[in-house]
């Protein structure tokens, strides 16, 4: 006999709940609270002196906001635009909460970290500094793939005494930190009379660590390439070599595309560590120029510098991301 | 006339698996050989060891009189000589149906482009598929992805040809086309060594059906022979329960 399940305990639950709408979920409640807090803000901001009642207040009322901001954000039944300006009044109510108690001066912060003075007369050496970041980033990447697609070919031939030597690379450059890794090449290697420019130990030691990575990658990607094709290829009477270069490989490289980038990207923000060995990178030439001129500002714009790098090309990872799946159907061929 | 394969005692042992026990065949020019059996009864395995996919665990291999297990033999070159088709298909998917035909002959026959590609579209064109000589691979269907299987191991003029269960990843109304080109090559003189289930096929096209049982050749014959007359217990439970 088949069970009724609409009279099953579960059910009746469900039915019963699924009608209430809990108090804080319910407008009223919000409105309420909502004003609550706007005439406990404005009563706060009035007030003036730094006592530890105010600041006990003021901490109580920020917690609120963020309580309240995370209730209505978490609900479904609430709306984009409620949600979106709930966020940007939590912003705002911070920022001027921050401006308000913390920046004495604003007209300082500005001489502080936005001196445009001190900024003009660093910007030629921010903008070296900016070349030789991104000539790292790119020579380190080619140095990477390099090693990394000589490494995963080797290892794909599946000999145990070579697979041990790429293991042992792979774990050694992954595990050793970068900057470490900078500093034996720079500052050790010259006692075995290998003498690198700064530059050259940069990209050797960014290339030896992100070529680990790489070959992993490229690793996963001849893993990716089903045993049918290579078989395939093989029955054909392509020799191991050209069933690497015309099969596996093509097939292979679309598969490592998206991580590929990941990891250059990735391995490009490393560069920042080289103006620990004293390669005149952007970074280093920020600090350079902030202690000549005594003034943050170089350090600031620095970071923008970055930010224009860096965002538009993570942005490329997740395009190229998606971009892959759409087009990367699973399929048997 | 020399058979054009021979198999003598052929062992092959995964690990602890002794898949094949001592499997002789010799097959003639032009002959169309077809291997039935349960699965697990070493049917792919043999195919896969004669073209030395697999390499047998021992026994010996002579194709056109030459023993492929000779260390001056370049194994390539016997491949080339054998087409095989999968039961997977195994497409090159980033190639087009064309590119997928011409990669061989022009990699390893070293013919020019321009002769592989004619060699190439009248090869489609005798499967029946002329006209999808750009398409990609994953715009096929089944059938006419294992179709272009064919057309790509046909390409390399090969001497003999393997079907390791060509149809057996096909929906059912795509198996007869896969089958009709099978016939043709057939009748045109093709050494073929056929694995497969599809009996009322095996019945028209081969000369000789060998029924393969835990490793070994259990019986042999006619497709006559053995669909009407099979001597064991087992062939019959088998037969009884595909036919």
């Amino acid at each position: 006999m088949l069970k009724d399940y609409t009279e099953s305990n579960t059910f009746k639950k469900l039915r019963d709940t699924s009608g209430r709408v809990p108090l804080i979920r319910q407008p009223v409640f919000l409105i309420a609270s909502c004003v609550a807090l706007v005439l406990y803000g404005s009563m706060l901001f009035w007030a003036s002196g730094e006592g530890l009642v105010i600041r006990i207040a003021l901490s109580v009322f920020v917690a609120l906001l963020v309580t309240w901001t995370g209730i209505i954000i978490t609900d479904e039944r609430r709306g984009e635009r409620l949600k979106t300006s709930m966020v940007f009044l939590v912003l705002a109510v911070l920022v001027l909460l921050f401006l308000e108690f913390h920046v004495t001066n604003s007209e300082e912060i500005i001489e502080l970290f936005f001196n445009i003075t001190v900024i003009k007369k660093a910007w030629p050496y921010l903008v070296l500094g900016f070349k030789t970041t991104i000539s790292l980033a790119f020579m380190a990447a080619l140095v990477s793939t390099v090693i990394g697609l000589t490494l995963a070919i080797f290892r794909s031939f599946d000999n145990k005494v070579l697979n041990f030597f790429i293991i042992a690379y792979v774990d050694f450059f992954r595990a050793i930190p970068i900057i470490v890794l900078l500093m034996l090449i720079y500052y050790g290697l010259p006692f075995l009379n290998i003498r690198l420019s700064a530059f050259a130990s940069g990209v050797l030691g960014l290339g030896l660590n992100s070529g680990a990575y790489v070959s992993e990658i490229f690793r996963a990607g001849f893993l990716s390439v089903s045993k049918g094709q290579l078989e395939a290829s093989r029955a054909l009477g392509m020799t191991p070599w050209q069933t690497m270069q015309k099969v596996a490989l093509p097939q292979a490289f679309k598969a490592v595309i998206p991580p590929l980038v990941g990891n250059y990207v990735a391995s490009a923000k490393d560069t920042a560590l080289c103006s620990s060995i004293s390669i005149i990178e952007l970074l280093k030439a920020g600090t350079a120029q902030q202690s000549l001129n005594a003034n943050p500002s170089p350090l600031i714009f620095v970071t923008v510098l970055y930010l224009i790098l860096f965002v538009p090309l993570t942005r490329l990872c997740g395009y190229i991301e998606k971009r892959m799946k759409k087009t990367q159907r699973q399929i048997t061929v | 006339m020399d058979p054009i394969i021979r198999v003598e005692s052929l062992h092959k042992s995964f690990r602890d698996l002794h898949v094949l026990r001592g499997v002789s065949i010799e097959v003639n020019r032009s002959e169309v050989v077809s291997f039935i059996g349960r699965s697990g009864s070493g049917k792919s395995t043999l195919l896969r060891c004669i073209n030395r996919l697999e390499e047998p665990t021992s026994g010996e291999i002579w194709i056109d009189g030459v023993n492929i297990h000779e260390p001056y033999i370049d194994i390539n070159k016997v491949r080339a000589e054998i087409g095989m088709v999968f039961q997977s298909f195994n497409l090159f998917p980033h190639m087009t149906a064309i590119d997928n035909i011409m990669l061989a002959p022009v990699c390893v026959r070293k013919i020019s482009r321009q002769e592989a590609k004619e060699r190439g579209l009248s090869l489609l064109e005798k499967v029946g598929l002329a006209e999808k000589a750009n398409e990609y691979p994953e715009k096929l269907s089944g059938g006419q992805r294992q179709r272009v299987a064919i057309a790509r191991a046909l390409a390399m003029q090969p001497r003999i040809m393997f079907f390791d269960e060509p149809t057996s990843a096909l929906d059912p109304e795509m198996v007869g086309e896969v089958l009709d080109v099978m016939a043709q090559m057939a009748s045109e003189g093709m050494t073929m060594l056929i694995v497969s289930h599809e009996m009322g096929f095996i019945r028209e096209a081969a000369d000789r059906v060998l029924f393969l049982d835990e490793g070994k050749i259990l019986e042999e014959g006619t497709p006559d022979d053995i669909f009407n007359r099979p001597q064991f217990p087992v062939t019959r439970d088998f037969l009884g329960k595909v036919l």
